[in-house]
């Protein structure tokens, strides 16, 4: 079993890092984040140094990149500090267009990928339809050879700047809402598209909204893929984009571990630093241990996926395992900081606030359980 | 233009650690391309580029020049080939060594313009990219802060204390270049895939002419001795704190 990184990863990582300390971005993301900003500095010496790119066809001008690399990226980029929820690289999403989008939904998809810009704000969730899919009530309805969409959807990440949205409506062909579903995609500018922002605990560099559709006009052609089979053209990259989720809690956990683990061993108490309590080196030492697992999980599963296993359930197990050990990680740093953790001055708050949402978004942990509990026992008979 | 950037590997300098008798413990310290040769590989790989010449790379060594890591990360930044000289004894050859050994290399490169760093990112001699042009016998001129191609020669601006000098140097020529000439690029996943790919020349000191005697005798390389700050602050340049500042460094001598 071989751990080591492969040459091209650990220059690709320092790369990376070289971005990351000429921005010196520590300062501007405090800043983006105290007045609610995208942080479009950062994502500018991304794309510019070639991020955007990873994952994505050659002949799409993409660099073709594994899983496990774009994971690592992802991960160390959160590691260095990059904020969570406005990461620049959108190969996956790209990947369902090109999958089932037409020639002119790819094309529209690739030019804002390759910038940097997240092409569409995904339509899923609904008021009444979080993690009970089936409940989602948008709908696609023909008419006069146009297509009318209606309904509401939310927690429309960035919903303000993506110039696209991706929406999962009903098309009213099948009374079994799974083999009902019709993906469209329609610019965000459209008559009858109004958005309103959410006031959200975090991630205030990222944009969150609701999104109200009322009889906005589409073409036909507008629909991707196939009609009524949305739902599983959805589920072909679902897996792949909770790993890269995950990547996020791996390294936001590192960051404010390195942070808390470094202030440890400087910060001084009753003549003595920190450090040499053995209280807070048992947090430090089971900060440690949880990144590790946290790693070790989401590295095998993306292995697996790149050699062609099923990733059904560890997916869940990652999704649930890493938001859960990663806010403990933080909240741990948090502790260890002690109050200096608990002002803005200090990177490991912003991190407290931002992570919790992943034990949420994307499948909460309690349907990782629903998922992989069910998919345990099943194999085990 | 074909250029030619030399570069050196180093011990990356934040993991160097000082032995009691301060002497310099390497065992934990990366090895690294020297920080002021990334601007030199830069600058050869802009030139190449913006006069549709071809770039090369150039090393003298140690085993280390084999590392296929750092070989990439050096070919990943724009030039299309590398050449290398590599013995054991290279590692610890002085300046006037490593410049003869360069620039014998040299002799079997084709090239119009040799462009160094302006010191060596361990020992900072700042030497070998004027030997070598002098053991070349073709112009060389160091602190080059700009350089622009012209017809047969460079037209480079030399940044003097007082002054920018700006020298007309006819080609072949070689120059070391100040860090502020210009921001080395970061590879891209593109440029360090296309870098595995691309030539590696290597030669045995005999296929360069061998090593020539050393007319310096390095006793030791040692580390500054750390001096405990004495925590004075001045508020004012007044006479009397001048004066006092004065009093203060030569009682501590």
């Amino acid at each position: 079993m071989d751990f080591k990184k492969t040459e091209e990863q650990e220059l690709l990582l320092e790369s990376l890092k070289t971005v990351m300390e000429r921005g010196d971005f520590e300062n501007y993301f405090k800043e983006c984040d105290k007045n609610h900003e995208y942080p479009q500095k950062a994502i500018d010496a991304l794309v510019e140094a070639g991020f955007s790119t990873l994952g994505i066809p050659e002949e799409f001008g993409g660099t073709p990149t594994d899983i496990l690399t774009q994971i690592m990226v992802a991960e160390e980029a959160h590691a260095l500090g990059y904020p969570s929820l406005v990461w620049i690289n959108f190969a996956t999403e790209v990947d369902d267009i090109l999958t089932f989008g037409n020639e002119e939904q790819q094309k529209a998809v690739l030019d804002y990928a390759l910038q940097g810009i997240k092409p569409f704000t995904l339509g899923f969730t609904e008021p009444q339809a979080g993690s009970d899919s089936a409940a989602m009530a948008t709908t696609a309805t023909k008419r006069d050879g146009k297509v009318y969409i209606n309904g509401n959807k939310t927690f429309n990440t960035s919903a303000d700047r993506a110039p696209f949205m991706l929406c999962v409506c009903r098309s009213g062909i099948n009374e079994n809402p799974y083999k009902d579903f019709s993906m469209y995609l329609f610019p965000m500018d459209r008559p009858g598209i109004t958005i309103e922002k959410l006031d959200k605990i975090g991630n205030n560099m990222c944009g969150t909204y609701e999104v109200h559709l009322n009889d906005v006009e589409c073409e036909e052609t507008d629909i991707v893929g196939v009609e009524g089979k949305g739902f599983y053209q959805l589920m072909k990259n679902f897996e792949v984009e909770r790993l890269t989720i995950c990547a996020a809690n791996v390294g936001m956990a590192r960051c404010a571990y390195d942070e808390a683990v470094k202030y440890a061993g400087v910060r001084e108490q009753f003549g003595k630093t920190i450090g040499s309590f053995q209280l807070i080196q048992e947090k430090i030492v089971d900060m440690k241990i949880k990144i590790e697992n946290m790693q070790n999980m989401l590295y095998k599963a993306a292995w697996k996926k790149m050699n062609g296993e099923s990733i059904q359930i560890d997916s869940s197990l990652v999704k649930r395992y890493t938001g859960q050990a990663a806010f403990e990680v933080i909240d741990d740093a948090m502790q260890i900081m002690g109050g200096i953790g608990y002002t803005h001055d200090c990177r490991i708050s912003r991190l407290w606030r931002d992570q919790r949402v992943y034990r949420i978004m994307a499948g909460t942990e309690e349907i990782m359980v629903h998922t992989a509990g069910r998919a345990l026992i099943k194999e085990a008979q | 233009m074909n250029t030619v950037a030399c570069y050196k590997v180093v011990p990356d300098a934040q993991d160097i650690d000082v032995n009691p008798d301060k002497t310099l413990n390497l065992d934990k310290a990366e090895m690294i391309l020297g920080e002021y040769d990334l601007v030199a590989i830069e600058e050869a790989a802009k030139l190449a580029e913006a006069t549709g010449g071809s770039a090369a790379l150039l090393s003298a060594g140690g085993e280390k020049l084999n590392d296929t890591k750092l070989v990439k990360a050096a070919l990943s930044r724009g030039a299309q080939e590398l050449y290398c000289v590599i013995d054991p004894v290279l590692d610890s050859s002085d300046a006037f060594q490593t410049a003869s050994v360069l620039a014998a290399a040299l002799g079997k490169i084709d090239y119009d313009l040799v462009v160094c760093g302006e010191g060596s990112g361990d020992l900072y001699a700042q030497q070998v990219g004027s030997l070598v042009g002098a053991l070349l016998g073709v112009p060389v001129v160091n602190a080059v802060s700009s350089i622009e191609a012209k017809d047969g020669a460079v037209v480079v601006e030399r940044t003097l204390e007082n002054e920018v000098e700006v020298l007309e140097v006819t080609l072949p020529a070689v120059v070391s270049v100040t860090t502020d000439i210009n921001l080395p690029r970061i590879p891209q996943l593109k440029d360090i895939l296309a870098a595995g790919k691309k030539p590696v020349v290597k030669w045995t000191l005999d296929e360069v002419g061998g090593l020539p005697e050393s007319p310096v005798e390095t006793v030791s390389v040692l580390a500054p001795e750390n001096i405990e700050r004495k925590h004075v602050v001045y508020e004012s340049a007044t006479d009397e704190n001048i004066g006092e500042l004065v009093t203060n460094i030569k009682a501590s001598w």
